[in-house]
């Protein structure tokens, strides 16, 4: 009686010419949380996916409970009572919260079952008892396409939950919650644990890491480089995670600062038509200097993301009320062409689906916003094309330094350097950011950081809406904290995370 | 490679494919399908006194001609389907324009210019209220040019009283202009249909637009993704509603073919062209997802597909097996494109 859960060795496993596994250990105990950490590339999703059938692998053994199992379809595993909560959510949004939840385990209703009559009350019911377990307040007669994302999110993890009768695989699970959330999601966790389940853990970041596993497991390459206790320092952590030490996640902060590029001084946004679920900025006063970075703090739904897309001018169509200005003149943009040729640029939260044309090259992808500059009468210039690919590629260490691949095939990591290689290209006076970083490894994370803040030195403005607070309390100069729409405080960059917090959630008030 | 490097931008959306054979066999299926095909029609033709008919130089010029319309409306396709749109009404445009053209040259005796500047107008504005009542809506393209389909065959239906209407030559009032059956004759010693020849030059404007364009670019954005297009200050309305405009150009100018090849306008003629156009666009690569595609690709798909009915004939093959034949390409060049995308998509 080893006592272990889970025991998978030598797994291995090639994509085509990639070796994405070579040769990996991993175990679980029963009411454990084993953190999986590795930067995007170095395999912690794939060896998941081999633990949940998802796929197979080419070599090794995998022990479950003492036996010996090779899945070939995730339903086995899930059979056999190991869950996984995917990164990208598998609920259809058409339907409701309960029918997702019993999606493909519908239960049938006495006689009409036979016919396909579903028992709709029964479902709902214990759907409510499944998010009741996960402590989750949602109704569950809500379409799914109506939810927050950080809801969804709660949703897949109470589906999988479900399912979970020994392992749960936690893939990115706080990818989209906000502080309160996560706190929630790991008090859950816990309850989990002491039921007797063992839960493998995979994320980005550091500290949420030391407050919810007992082991770390760190990859990289396809390789496990090392396994600590969860207290390890971070230091070390990161260390392992990108195969040398990091002096710095963080560049030094700025010092001087230029003209006010963006002033809002109690401006709202009077939209001709209400959009559902979008906080519109009521009442928002805040500047963007050159050559400064300025952080939006605020919980889900604060109107952080509002604010931007309608600065830019892909919000509704309306106007600004109160004072809003950029370089001197009103704000009032109402596509994302005239945003641009002002001197914006926006980074959304949604790379994939709204930054990136994934099945076109790197090259193609960030001339995107400087078409019409190399294109002289409406024909491409491929001299001055391949002079903007280098120049995007340099400036921003794309990896691998080619414009002529993939970019869905990329790291996520990459990708967000393409997205930001391609909105920096026209020389923009005032970058929008909103979760710059999301879904980004360490490493990659503290290139993008070094980058902004030469961009800013050299007299970009930026200003970035994140929900990760260590991010915005590292990188930024000021950071001002948005609820309900509005700002209701503003604090220098060396503010801690606790205070930011109370002023999110409406405990403080602060002048600006 | 060396570190530091850096390789100059593709032009095409897919470069890198010389390293994965499956990926070179799609982005070239058409060209492999036409080879193939051509092979087939050689070794399967029939002979006549020692020559292959296959190879006879009127039998050539047969294919050739035989694709000019549906291959001039492919061309059109290309750029809807890139954007990841469809339009199913091009073969009812056609017998509009073709009944057009009838009606303007004999029944009001409009001279060349005129009719071809009226029809080809005509044309783009068809496509281009599509493509705006599409875009202003947000209506699936399908729909839209569903009923476009309808409403132009409707039209031409009403226009000639469900008719034919006879095209003769003449310089009396009720004839056409002797110039305009030029349309129907071949150059060159009797072997190049003008026909073809209005086919190949818009072939090569269209190829030139997609890819050395600006339009072609965004052609391309638009396909690739949308919202990432918009967000880039890319005019997405304005791409979508021209591309409708360019499958309506080419179906007025293939109406236009139509009529001066037959020498009658018929409101009922043009029917399924729509469909042979995607087959061709799709044989040739073009990813129905848009973002993905290539001019080149959907001209020797064209020509393929003219060349496999002109073997089947030949051959005495009834009319249901060709569209058998038609059908399975179709499923092979799809899952061709399906196992690629599947093999992109694995890595992550």
């Amino acid at each position: 009686m080893s006592g272990l859960l889970l025991e998978m060795h030598g797994i291995e496993k090639r994509f085509g010419g990639v070796h994405a596994l070579r040769g990996v250990d991993f175990d679980l105990k029963a009411g454990e949380v084993h953190a999986l950490l590795g930067e995007n590339g170095a395999g912690k999703t794939t060896l998941m996916n081999i633990l949940s059938g998802v796929i197979e692998s080419d070599h090794g053994t995998i022990r479950v409970a003492g036996m010996d199992v090779r899945y070939t379809d995730p339903r086995e595993a899930q059979a056999a009572g190991i869950a996984t909560i995917f990164q990208e959510l598998d609920l259809v949004p058409g339907l409701d919260v309960a029918a997702n939840l019993f999606l493909g385990h519908e239960i049938a209703k006495g006689v009409l079952g036979r016919f396909g009559g579903l028992d709709g009350r029964r479902m709902e019911r214990e759907a409510r008892a499944m998010l009741a377990d996960a402590d989750v307040a949602i109704d569950v007669r809500q379409p799914v396409g109506d939810l927050g994302i950080g809801q969804r999110q709660l949703v897949a993890i109470a589906k999988a939950m479900s399912h979970a009768s020994r392992v749960l695989i936690m893939d990115e699970p706080t990818a989209a919650l906000t502080a309160a959330e996560v706190t929630h999601l790991f008090e859950v966790v816990r309850r989990l644990c002491a039921r007797g389940l063992g839960i493998v853990y995979i994320s980005h970041r550091l500290e949420e890491v030391a407050r919810v596993a007992d082991r770390v497991t760190v990859m990289r390459d396809g390789l496990v480089v090392g396994e600590l206790p969860a207290t390890a320092p971070q230091g070390r952590l990161v260390h392992l995670l990108v195969g040398r030490p990091l002096d710095e996640l963080f560049p030094p902060r700025g010092t001087a600062h230029g003209d006010a590029l963006l002033k809002l001084d109690h401006a709202g946004f009077f939209a001709k038509r209400a959009r559902a679920g979008w906080q519109m900025p009521e009442d928002v006063s805040l500047t963007v200097h050159a050559g400064e970075i300025v952080g939006l703090a605020g919980i889900m739904g604060a109107g952080r993301t509002e604010l931007l897309s309608t600065l830019y001018g892909v919000g509704p169509r309306g106007q600004w009320r109160g004072k809003a200005e950029f370089a001197g003149k009103p704000v009032r943009f109402a596509t994302a062409s005239a945003a641009r040729r002002a001197g914006l640029a926006f980074v959304t939260d949604d790379r994939r689906g709204s930054g990136l044309m994934l099945r076109q090259t790197t090259g193609h992808n960030v001339v995107m916003t400087v078409l019409k500059r190399i294109s002289p009468m409406g024909l491409m210039s491929r001299a001055a094309e391949s002079e903007m690919v280098v120049q995007a590629i340099r400036q921003f260490d794309i990896r691998p330094p080619r414009g002529d691949l993939v970019v869905g095939n990329l790291s996520g990591g990459n990708q967000q350097k393409v997205v930001f290689a391609k909105e920096l290209l026209g020389g923009p006076r005032l970058l929008l950011l909103d979760e710059p970083t999301r879904g980004v490894d360490v490493g990659a994370k503290a290139e993008i950081y070094q980058r902004l803040r030469a961009l800013a030195q050299r007299g970009l403005g930026i200003l970035v809406a994140s929900s990760e607070l260590p991010e915005l309390i590292g990188l930024c100069d000021r950071i001002v904290v948005m609820r309900h729409g509005a700002t209701v405080a503003e604090f220098s960059g060396e503010v801690g995370e606790s205070t930011l917090l109370a002023a999110a959630n409406g405990e403080i008030r602060e002048a600006a | 490679m060396t570190e530091g490097t850096v390789n100059l931008p593709a032009v095409a959306p897919h470069r890198r494919l010389w390293r994965d054979p499956l990926a070179v066999v799609v982005r070239f299926q058409s060209v492999i399908g036409l080879v193939l095909v051509l092979v087939g029609g050689i070794v399967f033709s029939p002979a006549r006194h020692g020559q292959l008919l296959f190879l006879a130089p009127d039998n050539i010029a047969n294919i050739v001609r035989a694709i000019s319309e549906t291959g001039i409306i492919s061309l059109g396709m290309t750029f809807v389907i890139i954007t990841g749109g469809i339009d199913l009404s091009v073969g009812a445009a056609l017998g509009l324009a073709s009944v057009l053209t009838a009606t303007l040259m004999v029944n009001l005796g409009w001279g060349i210019a005129p009719t071809l500047i009226a029809v080809i107008a005509a044309g783009i504005a068809f496509g281009a209220v599509q493509g705006l009542i599409s875009n202003r809506f947000r209506l699936e393209a399908f729909i839209i040019t569903l009923a476009g389909l309808q409403v132009a065959r409707g039209l031409a239906l009403v226009i000639s009283h469900n008719q034919y209407i006879n095209i003769s030559y003449g310089d009396t009032p009720g004839l056409a202009p002797p110039a305009f059956s030029v349309l129907g004759e071949r150059l060159f010693s009797n072997t190049v249909p003008v026909a073809t020849l209005v086919f190949l030059a818009l072939a090569v404007v269209a190829t030139f637009v997609l890819n050395t364009t600006r339009f072609g670019r965004y052609v391309f954005a638009v396909g690739g993704n949308e919202r990432a297009a918009r967000l880039s200050g890319i005019p997405v309305a304005l791409v979508k509603i021209t591309v409708y405009a360019i499958t309506g150009f080419m179906a007025a100018v293939a109406g236009i073919v139509h009529a001066g090849q037959f020498s009658f306008g018929s409101p009922n003629d043009g029917a399924g062209y729509e469909l042979t156009a995607i087959a061709a666009v799709v044989i040739g690569g073009t990813s129905l997802f848009g973002g993905a595609g290539t001019m080149i690709g959907t001209i020797a798909g064209s020509i393929m597909l003219g060349a496999l009915a002109n073997i089947l004939q030949l051959n005495n093959i009834n009319a249901a097996l060709q569209l058998l034949a038609t059908g399975a390409i179709i499923v092979v060049a799809a899952v061709l494109q399906a196992l690629v995308g599947r093999r992109e998509g694995s890595m992550r």
